[in-house]
């Protein structure tokens, strides 16, 4: 099953001729031209398409509160900014097929009444922002951006406006925060951005792939899209194989497939790398649960999950691996991201992070363990926005699995008068 | 380019501050305290506002540059490729500590993720991006590079 990769490779992202001709662009004419606003989003409602950013909250639900609020200005933002460790499904999708993405966020601005649309671009990826800069200007110059779309009333203008390398604006109040103007932190919610976000007014921030299957979901009717996977969370979604697979990289599978599947199914991960032995496996980037063995045949959706599946990374790890590097490189991440709004978050991830670079010298020592166990329930229970809960989530599930590996002088006595 | 002409691309609406913020950045690789005062004078918003945004991202300095920085992706699927090892590797040959500023020439990050993880591990120095590193490859970089 294809929506996302289905043209990928065939048609050149430089050239849209190539995208209308492989029936491109039909689905904003169909929106505009034969629906109503209200239908548009009935559609995408009853597609039961989840943002595929992490959260899984339905699409079709967001749309609804912005276009049920009155303004005299509404706002439809793309976010592309990923920047998680594993995670780069948005800058290929940007990379192979940016109409897509385009289209996606025109349907959603017109259906919200939109007039505006930005595409937050994460500030490292050059490529990626010249394709879509090409892109744009080509939309252009078909009328399928800027002022009376394909010769209606709608106007919608689409601008690119990338970030300077900041992990926590892929954060939806963030984000608008930076496209304000003001740092990026996170804003206290409620109001949440579909009724109060960019400058005060209703605002629907989208990740790309969400976008991505907008298109689709048009043109081949809400129920044939609803068909695809479970019931609760249907659809297909990309998934980034990485580490100790055979064929890493990008694969879309329906949701609901297991972690089994995609590591050692031929269709996707081929299995593992020959002669190393599944570990663990970790499911939804820096920020995501680690899987035992044993766990592998749990299906991967959104909602009530007990690994959330986050952005669709999943890094499989091998037993020739260490630990402590993994806890060494996540605790690095978080701590250079806080963005340091609120102590718990910016001062918890400092002492994780030096907690890990003398656990990587081997100078562990036994107050480490009490104080590794409260730093990581400051984290998960008490932070501002999730980000702190993020920094928590995998270095839990580390000290609860590989306790052994971690502490490995737990019986002897300890000498430390520290 | 001057810091004005700069800034005359730009209407001075505020959702344009950080466009002309990395602008300048880009331009003369860092900002000064006078050009983030001409920058809020031309967008007539308080300095610390203009500093505060400057002041939270990566990508924007502060004082002009003198060392060489090296930086390596240390994000779970580069750790998988080896990235921690080509840290040690540069830390040996370079005799300098990771995220230490002793060393007058050059300084060695550890950075966070660049998007790039089908291709890495990513290793930089300055503005130059290398893709699937090998430890045994870092010798050859530094010595053709640094």
């Amino acid at each position: 099953m294809q929506i996302i990769t289905k043209n990928w490779d065939k048609i050149d992202p430089f050239r849209i001729e190539d995208y209308i001709q492989a029936g491109g662009y039909a689905s904003l004419r169909k929106s505009i031209r034969e629906m109503d606003r209200e239908d548009v989003i009935l559609q995408i409602k009853e597609s039961g398409l989840r943002g595929r950013g992490g959260a899984g909250f339905p699409t079709g639900e967001k749309w609804e509160y912005s276009a049920k609020t009155n303004s005299d200005a509404k706002y439809m933002i793309c976010n592309l900014d990923e920047s998680e460790p594993g995670v780069y499904k948005d800058r290929i999708i940007a990379e192979k097929n940016p109409h897509q993405i385009i289209e996606g966020l025109l349907i959603g601005a017109y259906a919200i009444g939109a007039k505006k649309a930005y595409i937050y671009l994460n500030g490292h990826y050059r490529e990626a922002a010249e394709i879509l800069k090409i892109a744009l200007d080509q939309a252009r110059d078909k009328e399928f951006v800027g002022k009376g779309i394909m010769g209606s009333a709608v106007d919608v203008d689409v601008e690119i406006f990338q970030g300077a390398g900041a992990y926590i604006c892929g954060e939806e109040t963030a984000l608008i925060n930076t496209i304000e103007g003001k740092r990026g932190e996170p804003k206290l919610k409620p109001p949440f951005p579909p009724v109060c976000g960019l400058f005060g007014k209703p605002t629907i921030v989208n990740n790309a792939e969400t976008l991505a299957n907008v298109a689709y979901i048009i043109k081949r009717s809400a129920k044939t899209f609803s068909q695809i996977g479970p019931n609760s969370s249907p659809g297909t979604k990309l998934f980034l194989l990485e580490g100790a697979v055979k064929n890493k990289g990008v694969v879309e599978a329906p949701l609901g497939t297991t972690a089994e599947e995609l590591i050692f199914n031929s269709l996707y991960g081929g299995g593992m790398v020959s002669g190393k032995e599944f570990w663990f496996a970790q499911i939804g980037g820096a920020s995501g649960r680690l899987m035992p063995r044993g766990k592998l045949d749990q299906t991967l959706t959104y909602g009530n999950c007990e690994y959330p599946i986050g952005a669709g990374s999943i890094l499989v790890v091998d037993k020739m691996a260490d630990i402590k590097d993994f806890l060494y490189s996540w605790a690095g991440f978080f701590h250079r991201e806080s963005c340091g709004k609120c102590v718990p978050c910016r001062e918890g991830t400092f002492r994780l992070w030096e907690i890990a670079k003398r656990m990587k010298n081997n100078d562990l020592r036994e107050k480490d363990r009490e104080n590794i166990k409260d730093i990581l329930w400051t984290l998960s229970n008490t932070t501002f926005c999730p980000l702190g809960n993020f920094a928590a989530t995998a270095w839990s599930d580390a000290v609860k699995m590989f306790e052994k590996e971690i502490f490995p002088n737990t019986n002897k006595t300890n000498n430390d008068t520290n | 380019m001057s810091i004005q002409k700069i800034l005359l691309q730009y209407e001075p609406e505020p959702e344009n501050l950080l466009r002309a913020i990395k602008d300048i950045n880009k331009e003369q690789k860092y900002i000064s305290e006078k050009d983030c005062r001409e920058i809020s004078k031309y967008f007539s918003l308080p300095l610390a506002r203009v500093f505060s945004l400057a002041s939270f991202f990566d990508l924007i300095k502060f004082h002009p540059e003198r060392k060489k920085i090296i930086k390596v992706c240390s994000g779970g699927p580069c750790v998988m490729e080896r990235s921690l090892e080509i840290i040690r590797q540069i830390e040996m040959l370079l005799k300098i500590e990771a995220e230490n500023d002793a060393s007058p020439k050059v300084k060695l990050e550890i950075m966070s993720c660049q998007g790039l993880c089908d291709r890495g591990p990513i290793m930089m120095i300055d503005d130059q991006v290398f893709e699937k590193v090998k430890p045994e490859m870092v010798d050859d970089i530094i010595l053709n590079y640094l």
